[in-house]
């Protein structure tokens, strides 16, 4: 192949120069995006905390080693053989699911959210490759790390063979599985989709995230992690799952709303966050709550500085990960917490507003400073918060 | 489905670094499958594999892209990336534009780099300048970066079908009003991950692959990226257009991880789901781009979907005889071909078959035709079950 001809085709102006630019960006293009309004039904999450069963989130559990690591249920609904072969992700993505898909056993597909899947079969299948210098391996390590094991393994032990996709946008992976959700349920109005997303701490995505700065080098607890001023944060992981249709009637939530977007400057996400509000909210109304996603990262706080400086008193500010750590779909956790406000505990409360309902709950997360992204859900349950 | 369209596309593979080159090497019979020369292994002269024959750091040199981490992969990416929105004409401001989509797939991301991965993983140093590069979602980032694109960024894994979701997702956002301009298609390099991996499943073959034949023995794995641009009818204006997306399917074969079951369900309903979103009938299908990868149990059950679909199966051929199966890549690369047999109502012939499986007894594709080409169906079926089935239509 001649290289120079590469370049040569590469770098050439495109073969019909006649395209008109102006009319092909379109001004109108927000205003093509009508409201969808997606209901949350069933949801259960597995978390560093006490958050199945008898969910309590009073009780902190603590980092060990800078790493909050997940409860984890006795998986009664996974066959022993099967468990056994799980790594964590597929455990707790598989577990954290299952007693939902019973919920809904006709699902009209699983869309599953995971920037990593299962990490640690893959360090492992590779470490086999290394340490036995590409010798004879067994392939199950290498089956169980692709993402889609996940949905895979969900359709498989619930003989689902509908629409079946693993989002693995890093940050933005359970982002993009809901929205496909939400586009979903406007191609089919009477469907049910299981939404989920997971991801877990290996030693291996600890040790790469650990070198490249993600984490904290001193000792830090979780009811401490606001006060530090040093940079990387808490290692975290946990899976989330929720049903999801287009029927109000016993519905938990209501997502009224979603907006990713790719940047690293804070005026940007400033700016996107007051557009987010004004294309949601009517006028003179205000969310009750705005959950971020701050970590102790000292260099990632502009960005939920900028946001915060977006709501007036009204509107209570609440942070979510001294209790969930931080992992790429952390969000889905916070997610759940909004449909399960009731209990929101005194350690959340950064700024408490005076907006006295808990209804409209606005979730802002970035992850690494440059994949961000708004959620508004509602709350339909019309419980008092418990906000202390 | 109302007018998804292909305004551009962009490809890089083991047979050639442009639109352009992949034809003439399709129509030409030309295989990218040779033992392996740039990448180091164990299995390089044990394994052929479609390698592309351009080292990293030519790459490097060829696109201008220093940048820190940037992979093999992210390059093979940016590659097509740039012929595809060169060849639709999209200008800086229309990439940062919001109403622009990137949307991408890769399985093997940064994982390219095993050995640094090895060692970041297992914390034995510094740290290598890929920290940040291994995942998946990696190469999206790095164009999402280097363009800054303004609308949604995704990256979807479903193993070898991820390419055909990642399009099938860039047409929904378009069709939902998410997206006015979706640029969406699929990356991987070759790697010592799945090199290891499928060789450890037995499924990689000593030999080129047969796709169809009755004695073939496995898969050969390649490297590719392709990207195609998309947009919607209204949206054109006396645009060159290529084709039209006129239907996608998705279904889980619900049988193994890693094999499909024996009547072909998830592929059969992936097929059947696409046809229903283009409202046509199976006989209006005019060539099937199989997945063919040549695997024993992949041809059989893609046969035996083909034939319960089809009552007469239209004509059909694999090209991972040429390219090897690309992975993340395959679907978005055979949407290209897919769309160059619309463009120039042309078939390419299938390489290395000889005999028909018995009990199916489908013959592929073995000599270039001219013919006359309305509707094209892609297949894309990977491990987890995950099946994908799109149709191209001419414009």
């Amino acid at each position: 192949m001649d290289l120079e001809e590469i370049v040569v085709h590469l770098f050439s102006p495109p073969r019909n120069t006649s395209t008109n630019l102006t009319t092909t960006t379109g001004s109108n293009f927000k205003s093509q995006i009508s409201n969808h309004f997606m209901f949350i039904h069933y949801n259960n999450c597995i978390s560093t905390q006490q958050t199945f069963e008898k969910t309590d989130l009073e009780i902190l559990h603590e980092t060990v080693d800078n790493k909050l690591k997940a409860i984890e249920p006795s998986y009664e609904g996974i066959p022993p053989g099967i468990l056994r072969r799980m790594g964590k992700a597929v455990r707790m993505g598989v577990g954290c699911a299952l007693p939902a898909l019973q919920e809904a056993s006709q699902a009209n597909g699983i869309i599953i959210g995971t920037a990593n899947g299962g990490m640690e079969d893959c360090i492992r299948f590779l470490n086999q490759i290394i340490d036995y210098e590409e010798g004879m391996l067994t392939p199950g390590n290498f089956v169980q790390s692709t993402p889609n094991a996940i949905a895979a393994q969900l359709g498989l032990m619930t003989r689902n063979k509908q629409y079946n996709i693993t989002h693995v946008h890093r940050g933005l992976a359970f982002e993009n599985a809901l929205l496909d959700a939400m586009m979903k349920l406007r191609e089919l109005p009477d469907a049910i989709y299981l939404l989920a997303a997971v991801d877990e701490i290996s030693d291996y995505n600890y040790n790469i995230d650990y070198l490249d700065g993600w984490y904290k080098k001193e000792p830090v607890k979780s009811k401490d992690l606001y006060s530090a001023s040093t940079t990387g944060s808490l290692a975290g992981e946990g899976a989330a799952t929720f049903i999801v249709n287009n029927r109000e009637a016993n519905a938990v939530a209501c997502i009224k709303g979603i907006q990713t977007l790719h940047t690293t400057n804070e005026n940007t996400v400033k700016q996107a966050c007051s557009e987010f509000l004004s294309k949601h909210l009517k006028p003179g109304e205000k969310p009750d709550i705005c959950i971020t996603g701050e970590n102790g990262d000292s260099r990632m706080l502009k960005y939920y500085s900028a946001v915060e400086s977006v709501f007036d008193e009204a509107t209570t500010i609440a942070r979510f990960k001294h209790m969930s750590g931080e992992f790429p779909t952390a969000s889905a956790i916070a997610l759940w917490l909004a449909c399960n406000l009731h209990s929101l505990p005194a350690h959340c409360i950064k700024k408490q507003g005076t907006v006295k309902h808990a209804e409209n709950i606005i979730i802002y997360n970035h992850y690494k400073g440059s994949q961000h992204a708004f959620i508004w859900v509602q709350r339909l349950e019309k419980i008092k918060p418990g906000l202390h | 489905m109302s007018g998804i369209l292909v305004t551009g596309v962009g490809i890089i593979s083991a047979i050639g670094n442009s639109v352009n080159e992949n034809r003439a090497s399709l129509i030409n019979k030309v295989s990218g499958i040779s033992a392996l020369s740039l990448f180091n292994t164990r299995y390089a002269g044990l394994r052929p594999c479609g390698e592309i024959k351009i080292e990293t750091e030519q790459l490097k040199h060829l696109l201008n892209a220093f940048e820190k981490g940037v992979t093999r992969s992210s390059l093979l990416g940016l590659h097509a990336f740039m012929e595809a929105v060169a060849d639709a004409g999209l200008s800086t401001r229309q990439l940062q534009h919001p109403g622009t989509a990137l949307i991408g797939a890769s399985t093997v991301g940064g994982m390219c780099l095993t050995d640094e991965l090895y060692h970041d993983a297992n914390r034995d140093d510094e740290g290598s300048a890929y920290l940040s590069s291994y995942d998946c979602a990696s190469v999206n980032l790095y164009l999402q970066e280097k363009f800054g694109i303004g609308g949604i960024v995704n990256t979807i894994n479903t193993a070898c079908s991820s390419s055909a979701n990642a399009i099938m997702y860039g047409a929904r956002l378009l069709q939902q009003g998410y997206a006015d301009i979706a640029i969406v298609g699929g990356t991987d390099s070759l790697a010592k991950f799945t090199i290891n991996g499928f060789n450890a499943l037995h499924i990689l073959s000593p030999e080129h692959c047969a796709p169809f034949d009755r004695d073939r023995k496995g898969l050969n794995l390649g490297e590719a990226a392709a990207f195609l641009v998309l947009e919607r009818g209204e949206n054109i204006k006396g645009k060159k257009v290529y084709a039209q997306l006129t239907g996608y399917g998705n279904s889980n074969d619900a049988f193994h991880p890693s094999s499909l079951s024996d009547e072909g369900d998830g592929p059969y309903l992936a097929m059947l789901q696409a046809l229903s979103v283009a409202g046509m009938e199976p006989s209006a299908i005019s060539f099937i781009n199989a997945h063919g990868t040549a695997t024993e149990n992949n041809d059989i059950v893609e046969s035996e979907a083909m034939i319960r679909l089809f009552s007469r199966v239209p004509s059909f051929a694999s090209t991972k005889g040429n390219t090897g199966h690309t992975l993340g890549a395959a679907a978005a690369i055979e949407a290209v071909y897919s769309i160059l047999n619309l463009t120039h109502q042309e078939i390419y012939p299938a390489l290395n078959f000889k005999n028909a499986i018995e009990g199916k007894g489908l013959v592929p594709v073995q000599e270039y035709q001219k013919t006359a080409v309305k509707n094209v169906m892609s297949n894309s079926f990977g491990f987890g079950g995950n099946c994908s089935s799109l149709i191209f239509s001419t414009a």
